[in-house]
Order: structure tokens, then sequence, then C-alpha cells
């Protein structure tokens, strides 16, 4: 009987921690709906709450919210596919090969992890400029956000990767190649099917981790062309107030795509994560 | 266990990527050419710019050398002097309150983050109705991007108009009058409580995930031998999860070491000074080498702090490295 009852307890716990989690989540999306001279006056707890579904018409009108939206939306996406494509070939490199240079080069993978942004920021602006002189824009172009988001997010990738392919048993490869497929063959047809769920929860990680970047997305953009989602939310921050409610309904447009990626990977991110190869 | 299978920084240290392919004799090219696309990469954007980091943090770099780069006046360790101790220099000021709230906000972060992540997933580790939709709803605090998470809080800090505020003096009567939280010393939970928001689910993710993996033929004898449910955690979970929680810990420092996003966005229009309490060493660095258009000196602290957390990942790697492997 005590024992129920306990259990009972904790299960209320769980939901309470449930709430008080969403409870940020959940203002945002109230305060999006909620209408603007509520909002800076405070007023936003009342008995009788109408939905100013308006919102989500005016933040678009307000801010070209679109723009910054179709970017990253470019930006992110281009850059999974190449990340995860160059990081399935290395790791796989890693995981399956002995040669000189693996143990470097995976010191140099696991390097990358701990250089602050502010350090290669100029040489790499400065790189843009010379390139942009010589003839191939860089700067504020989606091909030059898409190369470095690249290279920054193909190391950690590499390293969730390997642990995937590490727990591959090499028998199937062996197997393929007597059957007189080629090694880079026996690769495709055979390691990368296998490895999907690792493939999807590595792509998912990316995507995640380039729609989170501002740093370079400050820097190295200047016009709504190229500019990023966290670029234009700022934009809501006009020069005498601050439009909350706009603000508000434009966060909750820009998770939605991580929301979507999140979910619709859920299954096989959670097994990447039982199988430890997913950094928090 | 499973955080072997994750190296990661280990590798630093020399725990070798296990490549267990037949000696060749003859040279194999085949290794190389999966490698060469990502190290070619890593080389124009990280290993490049690196070296020139390197050079550039004894350059003079301002407002009149830039157009040089390269070519600036050299200084040799002049800035790393001038930004770490002299008082006169535009990039120090500022730099040892930031410093201190940098050290205090990694520590503590962590270790909300950890405890609150292992104490979730202990309660989630049950059977209960709902627990999968639990679960789920509870990561999504994981999926807000952070720099959302930056201007939502930032928006219910808001003295006046701000939700917290509104809960916790209108609502539940807990103070009598409304304080200020993006001023004074109030700004340091400003910034800890929502990046220990966000940083919690997906530890408790991972922790559960572990937690799974632990037979439950140990908890049947502990409980045989009369261990209480205190026991049980001290001596199976905790020393199951170890390995886990040692490398959660390491990647969770690393990240707050260098967290930039959540201040970035919570104060001002990205230039704004998040006061004496709320500036860390990334947002600080950022701000003030842009503003004085002194990379050098951004540089160089960029290179201490670097070197510093390599050494941090060394020492950790290193102290731990045993436990983790006992798990293998």
């Amino acid at each position: 009987m005590k024992r129920r009852s306990t259990e009972r307890m904790l299960n209320m716990l769980v939901w309470a921690i449930v709430a008080l989690t969403l409870s940020p989540v959940a203002f945002m999306v109230y305060a999006s709906l909620s209408d603007y001279n509520d909002v800076v006056t405070g007023n936003l707890v009342k008995a009788s709450f109408t939905p100013h579904w308006s919102n989500y018409r005016e933040m678009w009108v307000n801010v070209d919210f679109l723009a910054f939206l179709r970017n990253s939306l470019v930006i992110c996406g281009l850059t999974t596919l190449f990340a995860t494509v160059l990081a399935a070939l290395a790791a796989y490199s890693l995981a399956r090969f002995k040669f000189r240079g693996n143990h470097p080069f995976s010191v140099a993978v696991s390097t990358t992890q701990v250089i602050p942004g502010m350090l290669f920021f100029l040489p790499l602006y400065m790189l843009y400029i010379q390139l942009d002189d010589a003839g191939l824009p860089m700067m504020n172009t989606y091909h030059g956000m898409i190369f470095l988001y690249t290279a920054m997010f193909t190391p950690a990738s590499i390293w969730i990767m390997r642990g995937f392919f590490v727990a591959i048993p090499r028998e199937l490869e062996e197997a393929a190649i007597i059957d007189g497929c080629s090694r880079l063959g026996a690769f495709v047809r055979v390691v990368l099917p296998i490895s999907a769920p690792g493939i999807i929860a590595t792509a998912s990680f990316v995507f995640l981790l380039a729609w989170d970047e501002v740093f370079f997305a400050w820097v190295l953009t200047s016009s709504p062309d190229v500019q990023t989602v966290p670029v234009g939310l700022r934009l809501y921050m006009g020069q005498h107030a601050t439009r909350y409610d706009l603000m508000m309904a434009a966060a909750v447009v820009s998770v939605i795509p991580v929301l979507v990626t999140f979910f619709a990977s859920q299954r096989w991110f959670i097994k990447g994560l039982a199988a430890g190869a997913v950094k928090g | 266990m499973t955080a072997v299978s994750e190296p990661g920084l280990g590798a630093l240290v020399g725990g070798a990527s296990r490549a267990s392919a037949p000696r060749r004799r003859k040279f194999d090219a085949f290794p190389y050419l999966l490698l060469a696309p990502a190290a070619l990469m890593m080389v124009i954007v990280n290993l490049v710019p690196i070296v020139q980091g390197f050079r550039m943090s004894m350059l003079k770099l301002n407002q009149y050398t830039l157009s040089q780069f390269m070519g600036a006046p050299f200084v040799g360790l002049r800035n790393y002097r001038g930004v770490l101790f002299d008082a006169t220099n535009p990039v120090h000021a500022g730099m040892l309150g930031a410093l201190r709230n940098t050290a205090l906000y990694s520590l503590l972060v962590t270790l909300c983050a950890v405890a609150i992540g292992l104490g979730v997933a202990l309660l989630l580790n049950r059977d209960f109705p709902g627990k999968a939709a639990a679960r789920t709803l509870l990561m999504l605090p994981w999926v807000v991007p952070t720099y959302v998470v930056g201007t939502l809080w930032g928006f219910m800090w808001q003295r006046d108009e701000g939700i917290i505020n509104h809960v916790l003096v209108d609502v539940l009567h807990l103070m009598d009058h409304k304080p200020f939280w993006l001023i004074g010393s109030n700004t340091f939970f400003a910034i800890v409580i929502p990046t220990v928001w966000r940083a919690w689910p997906v530890l408790m993710l991972i922790f559960l995930a572990a937690l799974q993996a632990v037979p439950e033929e140990l908890y049947e004898a502990a409980r045989l031998d009369g261990a209480n449910a205190w026991q049980r955690f001290v001596n199976i979970t905790l020393p199951a999860l170890k390995p886990v929680i040692v490398i959660q810990v390491m990647f969770q420092i690393i990240d707050n070491v260098y967290s930039y996003n959540i201040v970035a966005m919570m104060f001002g229009k990205g230039a704004g000074y998040p006061g004496e309490w709320g500036d860390l060493l990334m947002p600080l660095l950022t701000r003030q080498s842009f503003s004085y258009w002194r990379f050098g000196e951004g540089a160089a602290v960029s290179f201490v702090m670097m070197a510093v957390m390599l050494v941090f990942v060394a020492v950790w790697m290193r102290t731990f490295r045993r436990s983790m492997t006992d798990e293998a």
C-alpha cells in the first residue's frame, strides 16, 4: 500500500516537473497571441483572453521574416547534407582502417571542439575578403556560409558517426567484397544502409547545431538575402519600442523547423543516444 | 559501456581509435581518399586560420593597421600582457569580472544541469502511464534554439512587464516589490537559470538511456541483500553511470565556458552591456574586440582560453580514463 502511494507521488512529481519545464514555452506561445498593449504594460494574465492571431500575420510584414527563414532553411539544410556526407566518409575511414595519420587526425578532430570562434573569425573574414577581391564572392553569400558551417560541424559529426561504424561487424563488408563488391561499393551498399539510424541521428544533430549558430551569422552576412533567423529576430527590437508580441510569434516560428526535425528523427535520435554516440 | 564508443576529446590524451584492419605492407590510398574532403575543409577553416590567429595574437591590430592584417607591426607577447594585466587596455576592462562570472557560471550550470538531468532520469526510469509522453515533452526546451532562449527569457525577466515578476509578486506574493533581474547581481541568475533550463533535458535523455542499460539483476541481488534505495543508488546506479557522467560534465563545462548566444541575445542589440554580473568571456571579448577594433588582443585571450581548455580536457580524461575503460 505504502509503495503504491509513493509511486503515485512520484508520478505527480514528474507531471509537476513537466508543467514547470514547459511553462516558458507555453508563455512564449501565449505572449505571441497577446495584444501589444497588454504585452508592453505587463497586463498579460487576464480572465478573458482572446488570441490575437493577427500577430502571426503582422510578423511577416513588420520584418521580412520569411526571407530570414528561407535563408536559414537553405543554409542549414545544405550544411546538414554536406557535413553528413563528409563526416560519413571520414568516420568510416577512422573506424575501419589502420593507417598512418589515423590517430593524429582523430586528435585534430577532437581539438576543433575547443577552438573559440573568435580565434579564427578574423583570419576567415580576411580570407573571404581576399577571395571576394579575387573574383570569388564569399562574404554575404549562401555558399560562403554553407562552406563555413559544413567545416564547423563536420568534426563533431565525425565523432558521432564513428561510434556507429565501429559497432557494425566487419564480416558484413568482407562478405560483400568476396561477392565481388569493391570496397567503396561495400561501404555504399552494405554499411550505409545499416547505419541509416546513425546517419539520421547525425544529420538532425547537425541541423540543430547549424540552426543555433549566431556569431558567424552576425559577422559574415550583411543583407537580408543571406542573413539567418537569429539576425531577423533582433529586428523586432525597434529604436524606441520592442514588439515583443511579434518577436514571440517569430520565436515560435523559428522553433518549428527544429521541432519538426527532432520529432521526425526522435526514434533514431534516442537510439543514437543509447548507443552513446550523440554528445549533449 | 556506452561512453567508451565516444572518446571524442579523449583522443587528445591517447585514447587511440580502435581501427582493426590488418596492417598492410603496401601503401593503401583508400582510407586517405575517404578522409580527404573532410580534412581539406578542416585545413582551410580550422588549421590555417588558427595558425594565423596565433600569429595575429602577437600583432598590433587596430583601426589603422587592420587593413595590413598579417603585415601589422609585430609586438610579441605584449597583447597578452596588455589584455590580461594592463588596466588601461580597452579590451581588458571588465575582464576579471567576466572571468569570475564564466567560472561560476560554468560550474553552477554544469552542476545543476547534471543533477536535475540525473534526478529526472531516475524518476522516469520506472513504469508509469504516459512515460513516453513525459519524456518527449521534457525534451522541448532542448529544441528551442539558444538565441530564442535568450530573447524569450530576456522578455520574461523584464522588471515591469515581465511574467516572472508578475508571478512572483502579483500572483504568489513571494516578494513585496518587483526586483530588477537584468540589473545588478541578479543578472547572474538571469543567465544561469535559462541555460540550465535548456541544458538538462538532453542530459536526462542520455542518463535515461544509460540507466536502461544497467542490468536489473544487480538491483534484485542488492534488494535480497537488504540494501535500501539510497544504497542501491550509491553502489549500483552511480558507478554504472560514472563513465557517462564524466563525459557529459566535460562537454557541459566546455559548452558553458564558450557560452555566447544566451547572453548576447538577452541584453540589448548584441552590443548591449550585460553589466558586471551578467558578462561572460566570449560576449565580452566579441563586444570589445569589435568596438575597439582590437583583434590582436581578442585572439590573445581566445588562445589562452583554448590552451586552458585543452589542459582541462587532458587532465580530466587522464583522471577518469580508468573509470571509463573499466566499463568497456
